[in-house]
């Protein structure tokens, strides 16, 4: 049971790797050097390793915000926008109370974006509880409306007046999460935000495996009908499972906002709303497979940046491309899972 | 300025109307089918690519609708056979989309993202004939769902699977078929998009168009005609919203990003306002 816990997200990574190096090498570009290519942009150097780390930071979070609304048996793919509003909260936090000390600055960011992301989460959950409308349906749609506020606050409230592009005023020196010391990350941006991913993750475990709270969540998403017959005000739980999940969701926004750039840009979510589903689907929706996978998908993102420049053919969209088949591949387990075994009965007999 | 909203409404309900008749096809059978996004995007990224490359429009055309038909098979097929839960699996074909499209793009004609933009006799400037397609396919489902026995069985894979079992019907085929034929309905929505509407393929030019779409097919109740109706007041909020740029209320100039968000906010709306009745196929994404 064990050995086939690892080898279904093993099979699931080696044909999403597989299948998107064949379409490289279709596409006229050798697979080794797109191969080569992606594991030196990834882990060559000290930077390297500091940008993919750097890059995995998001993923942890957004990772475990849609692990966690799959454990409660919803799906959140509203990370976009939950992650989008957060970096926004964290620039308005930082901006309008830009003399608060650190100590008092980050914390105050973070749980206010925690909030707002939160409640922009739950109101998916809202519908779905009350109104019966799936929650990808919704946190796809509030992903739009989310962008175009986002796109409001960053180009008329909070505008830095200074910049062509458009974006937010620098948050206060109080809110800056510091960079962490350059012999691990080399000269990335690589900052702090990292441990806060780790420690978070060790309060979701906490919280979702020994407490009444994620008991609960864990009994709607498994068995509703039972949480329904123990007295289970299932309708709250789907609504405070959402609400977690947006507030993870979030959080995403602290190593790109508060750790480096220390405004808000628009696109600065970069799909890792999207990549969070991968992460949580390759991590089984447990603590420490999101901790591996977020840190394999952080390696992907940015060794696939330097494809953009050093070959002819593929772009880093080739990323996205591989955690969109393992996505597909590990959806599939049951069906793999089949036609494993029927292989395996083949062989024997 | 009233009659321009309506042009611009029927104009615009057009992508949504065969994006919804495909997943009407797909979801009566028993597939969720949110990949209507990632079919949207494929066709209309083939039709301008094919048509670019060789110059013919009509070879764009097919082979943007072609390649939707051929993506939902390969979706149909992982989820009937994967076994997976279809939403999950569904995402990941939206993914794939984003991804891949800017991939092959960027092999192709060197920039990611968008193709070259077509020249004006490479491109279709009528509207009609789509709008003729749409009411052809809608009174084609209505005798399809009515009265023929490949509908009754997409119903029968959608309500049932046991009973098309006992006849002896295999009803993943059923759903692989008609998931299928819906990519192919999608496809003509796609293809408008880069052919039509536009001239050329644009990075993530759908814009949610799918997922509007399945929302139109919600509140339509799985029902071709009612569907369709929702598919024009949706486009109708987009075409408001298209009015709306760049003008004043009271004085007041409105933010754009406001009027952009519009249609997906009365699409919101319309979810939470109408309580989801019953009428979802019951077998709908079950293996």
């Amino acid at each position: 049971m064990k050995l086939k816990a690892l080898f279904l997200p093993l099979i699931s990574l080696l044909l999403g790797l597989g299948v998107a190096l064949l379409i490289a090498a279709i596409l006229g570009e050798s697979p080794l050097k797109v191969l080569s290519v992606m594991i030196q942009g990834a882990v060559g150097s000290p930077t390297a390793v500091g940008y993919s780390l750097y890059y995995a930071t998001p993923l942890l979070f957004t990772g475990m915000s849609v692990a966690w609304a799959f454990r409660a048996g919803l799906f959140n793919i509203g990370g976009e926008g939950q992650m989008a509003l957060g970096g926004l909260t964290m620039s308005a936090v930082g901006i309008l109370a830009s003399d608060l000390p650190s100590w008092v600055g980050i914390p105050l960011a973070l749980f206010f974006s925690f909030i707002v992301g939160g409640l922009w989460g739950a109101f998916a959950g809202w519908i779905k509880a009350k109104r019966g409308c799936h929650e990808v349906l919704s946190t796809i749609l509030l992903n739009f409306v989310a962008f175009g506020l986002v796109g409001f606050f960053i180009s008329n409230v909070f505008k830095n007046p200074d910049s062509q592009v458009p974006e937010t005023k620098a948050v206060g020196l109080g809110f800056v999460i510091p960079s962490l010391p350059n012999w691990i990350g080399g000269s990335s941006p690589l900052s702090w935000a990292l441990l806060l991913g780790f420690l978070f993750l060790c309060l979701f475990s906490f919280v979702m495996e020994r407490t009444r709270l994620g008991f609960y969540q864990r009994m709607v998403g498994g068995a509703q009908g039972l949480a329904l017959r123990a007295g289970i005000n299932t309708n709250r739980q789907i609504i405070l499972a959402m609400f977690i999940s947006g507030g993870l969701a979030a959080l995403a926004a602290s190593g790109p906002v508060l750790g480096f750039a220390l405004k808000t840009r628009e696109g600065f979510t970069a799909n890792a709303g999207f990549v969070g589903v991968a992460v949580a689907l390759l991590g089984g929706n447990k603590p420490l497979g999101i901790l591996f996978s977020s840190l394999l998908f952080g390696a992907l993102t940015k060794g696939a940046l330097d494809l953009d420049l050093d070959t002819q053919y593929v772009s880093r969209d080739l990323a996205l491309v591989i955690q969109a088949l393992i996505v597909i591949a590990v959806a599939s387990q049951a069906g793999l899972l089949q036609l494993f075994d029927r292989f395996m009965k083949r062989a024997t007999t | 300025m009233i009659w321009d909203i309506l042009l611009s409404t029927l104009r615009l309900s057009i992508p949504l109307v065969f994006a919804a008749y495909g997943g009407l096809l797909s979801e009566r059978s028993g597939v969720a089918n949110i990949a209507l996004e990632c079919n949207l995007l494929v066709s209309a990224f083939v039709a301008a690519a094919v048509t670019t490359l060789t110059g013919h429009l009509i070879l764009g055309i097919f082979a943007g609708i072609f390649a939707s038909a051929f993506i939902a098979g390969l979706f149909a097929l992982i989820c009937v056979w994967g076994r997976g839960d279809q939403i999950v699996v569904g995402t990941g074909f939206n993914l794939l989309a984003i991804g891949l499209i800017p991939v092959i793009c960027k092999a192709i004609f060197g920039i990611g993202g968008s193709t070259p933009s077509l020249p004006s006799e490479l491109t279709l400037h009528r509207v009609w004939p789509f709008l003729l397609l749409a009411i052809v396919v809608l009174f084609l489902y209505e005798f399809l769902f009515r009265s023929t026995r490949h509908g009754l069985r997409i119903d029968a894979a959608g309500e049932c699977p046991e009973a098309l079992m006992t006849q002896g019907v295999n009803y993943k085929w059923v759903r692989v078929r008609s998931v299928v034929e819906g990519g192919l309905i999608t496809g003509i929505g796609g293809v408008y998009l880069s052919i039509c509407q536009g001239s050329g393929f644009v990075r993530e030019m759908s814009a949610g168009r799918g997922f509007i779409a399945l929302a139109a097919l919600i509140f339509g109740a799985w029902k071709p005609i009612p569907t369709f109706a929702a598919c024009l007041f949706f486009a109708f909020t987009d075409a408001i919203q298209i009015q709306l740029q760049g003008k004043e209320l009271w004085n007041f100039p409105i933010p754009n990003q406001f009027i952009q968000i519009f249609p997906y906010l009365a699409t919101l709306f319309v979810l939470v306002v109408v309580k989801r009745k019953i009428s979802a196929p019951s077998a709908i994404n079950r293996a």
